[in-house]
């Protein structure tokens, strides 16, 4: 028996015990001091676990959730970390809760959610049989400095870990430029050619010149943003063919999307239909059952989940209340936000809109940011939406920002107070209809434990 | 019924942190007045004929993709911005445009970069970053309705001087500014006005966006004397919670 390592999953344990009893939801402080005492504590309790990390800008925690789904499709138990979590000492956390005093756990496989700013640092401890990587989006530059510098970090991260099966999104040049020089497989997902033609405004594009001779990129076709068949016609740098293709968008609506897709160039299709709106969701979707292809698992059981999923911490939440319905939808960078106004634009019953926008250190504190996001295409609903309701510490830059885009600044409302907020929101919310709340990161936690105070909610999400 | 035209300058490479929200704001304040508007975006490889435009905007961009740029702007624009900023024309500068404008950078590691040389200015590369909402006092806005004070957000490395012949946009309140040391903020030479603060600039501060409204329209037609007054129940209080919140 190791004494010290039993000494440090035992005062590790006791810390999550005490901070959870506090009600302090603690998952990162047991994780520093475990460090602390055993440096080398997580390389050793893990040897025995099948690691899957997922990590990029956007989608990183429904992409986990979905991929959680597939694992228990097929009777996989596995551990994983609490989508707050994704630094390196809440990471640190999740193992040692898992395991036994002993340092054994009776799991064979970990699902791990990794900051993409902390993926570096956490390779440095532990590396992933499977890494997938959803996409490069700007993404609170403020706190992570520049969106090729976080390249940076994740590709030196991957160079630690180089027997990893990478997964990773071909349609974005960004996340394709990693499988260079990588010694393990790798498997790519994206949308063929014809599948979808987006519309985005190409002017709000991450990546418009290539990443190795700064040429810009032609595009056979775009997605959304800077996703799509993109190609350098001078060093040759193009989106690879993909494993994983999504062949055609059959339908996508407030409540779910339907695709047609191939797994592994074979010529079955399989029908999918998705349990979540937004086209950014049928990225996430690809990624996953990308994952759980390159874990060797049965198809049917990766097109299965995909239905059976449901909708984790803050993507899409619902709460019904007097025949009406509460949805929250987190925003946090121009790009998902874009998609998120797409999906509201596809809602064509009378509805309400409220923005709570924050800007704490994990929103990211500059927010000049909603200036990149093209409220301008709310002008085609704005018949629909009886009134947008701004709040959150940054509600009277958002109005600025709803006025500019056009909108009747008589429909624009700063609301700051949520109990009025909810109670304004849901009043003129005419019944079988929804009211929409798009809180940024904190403000979501605020209005969230808010709205589980007023309707006596036990834990509705999880 | 008055006319103005707008360039944007490299929209394409230099769009970092909303900058566009200065466009939108000039675009919609005219609009809301009666005043035509056309935005052409003119970028690497295209021609730049300064005679087209009343004001011109350049933002701020990531290091890789400023450096793309260099080369058009120093070889193939140069002339024409320098002719331009000569002619008196209206031009609104952020970050690393502000940057651009001026005689060289000298990155942390002492590598100097020649710049346009339009202004006479000059940053130096720092390691720390200088991050966050910040207020400034600018003299010409000033008036019985008006402190003059902008709020803004600023995220920058580079430190920039002010030579001979160049004045500050405002003085620091709150906040870093050119370079964190002699409280000035941004540039005024000629028409040509700079500023570290990206993003929302002029949609929160008004005055500034309809100070630069104005001086376009002056130097364009011999008639016009005054902008008429809009309702900016809005801009304000987005204006003023930042200001209560940080001085
Ligand atoms: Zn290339």
């Amino acid at each position: 028996m190791n004494l010290r390592l039993t000494f440090t999953i035992v005062i590790t344990k006791l810390l999550v015990f005490i901070l959870r009893f506090l009600r302090r939801g603690g998952t990162t402080l047991p994780g520093k001091v475990a460090c602390k005492i055993y440096p080398g504590i997580i390389k050793n309790i893990s040897k025995d676990l099948k690691i899957i990390m997922v990590t990029g800008t956007n989608g990183k925690t429904t992409t986990t959730r979905i991929i959680g789904q597939i694992l228990k499709e097929n009777n996989i138990d596995y551990i994983t970390n609490k989508s707050g979590a994704n630094l390196v000492s809440g990471i640190i956390t999740t193992f040692i809760d898992s395991v036994n005093i002993s340092g054994i756990s009776k799991h064979q496989t970990a699902l791990i959610e990794v900051d993409e700013a902390a993926f570096n640092v956490i390779t440095d401890h532990i590396q992933p049989h499977v890494l997938v990587v959803t996409n490069f989006f700007r993404d609170q530059l403020d706190r992570y400095g520049e969106l090729y510098s976080t390249l940076k970090s994740v590709k030196s991260g991957i160079e630690k870990s180089p027997d990893a099966k990478l997964v990773l999104n071909a349609d974005d040049s960004l996340c394709a430029s990693l499988s260079k020089n990588h010694s393990g497989d790798v498997l790519f997902y994206g949308y063929s050619e014809n599948a979808y033609e987006g519309d985005e405004d190409l002017f709000n594009s991450d990546a418009t010149f290539c990443i190795y001779c700064k040429n810009k990129y032609e595009y056979k076709n775009r997605v959304y943003s800077h996703l799509g068949g993109f190609e350098c016609t001078s060093c040759g740098f193009k989106r690879p063919d993909s494993d994983v293709t999504c062949l055609n968008v059959e339908e996508l609506n407030s409540s779910y999307s339907k695709i047609e897709l191939s797994i592994n160039d074979s010529n079955n299709s399989y029908k999918a239909k998705i349990n979540l709106p937004g086209l950014y969701n049928t990225y996430n979707a690809l990624a996953a059952v990308s994952c759980g292809h390159a874990l060797n698992l049965p198809s049917d059981s990766l097109i299965n989940a995909l239905e059976t999923f449901e909708c984790g911490f803050g993507r899409m939440e619902t709460i019904e209340t007097d025949n009406k319905t509460i949805k929250l939808i987190l925003v946090k960078n121009p790009t998902g936000f874009n998609q998120v106004l797409n999906f509201l634009l596809t809602e064509n019953k009378q509805t309400q809109i409220a923005f709570i926008i924050n800007d704490k250190l994990a929103d990211g504190t500059d927010i000049s940011w909603l200036w990149d996001v093209d409220f301008e295409k709310l002008i085609d609903i704005q018949e629909t939406v009886s009134n947008f309701y701004t709040s959150g510490i940054r509600g009277e830059d958002m109005a600025v920002r709803l006025k500019y885009a056009g909108l009747y600044s008589s429909k624009i409302q700063i609301t700051k107070d949520y109990e009025e907020l909810v109670q304004k929101g849901l009043s003129n919310t005419l019944e079988g209809h929804s009211f929409y709340i798009l809180p940024t990161y904190t403000a979501m936690l605020d209005i969230r434990s808010f709205l589980k105070k007023k309707y006596n909610l036990k834990e509705f999400w999880k | 019924m008055y006319e103005l035209n707008i360039c944007h300058l490299y929209p394409d490479i230099l769009n970092l942190y909303g900058d566009r929200g200065n466009i939108i704001a000039l675009e919609k304040r005219c609009s809301w007045r009666g005043i035509d508007v056309t935005i052409s975006n003119i970028s690497i490889g295209d021609i730049f004929d300064a005679e087209q435009h009343d004001i011109i905007f350049i933002g701020g961009g990531q290091d890789y993709e400023q450096e793309i740029l260099q080369n058009d702007l120093l070889i193939e624009k140069g002339s024409e911005v320098k002719n331009a900023i000569n002619s008196e024309k209206v031009f609104l500068t952020i970050c690393g445009g502000f940057q651009l404008l001026g005689n060289y950078y000298t990155t942390w590691d002492k590598k100097e970069i020649e710049l346009l040389g339009a202004l006479n200015i000059w940053t130096i590369g720092s390691k720390e970053r200088m991050i966050g909402n910040f207020v400034f006092e600018c003299d010409f806005l000033m008036d019985e309705n008006c402190d003059g004070k902008i709020v803004g957000f600023e995220n920058h490395s580079g430190k920039t001087y002010l030579g001979d012949g160049v004045k500050p946009l405002g003085k620091i309140i709150k906040g870093f500014g050119n370079n964190g040391e002699d409280k000035t903020e941004g540039a005024i030479y000629k028409n040509v006005y700079c500023s570290y603060s990206h993003g929302s600039l002029l949609p929160k501060n008004p005055t500034l966006a309809d100070h630069l409204i104005s001086i376009a329209l002056r130097q364009k037609y011999k008639d016009f004397v005054a902008l008429q007054s809009l309702n900016d129940g809005f801009e304000s209080k987005a204006h003023n919670s930042m200001i209560k919140r940080i001085i």
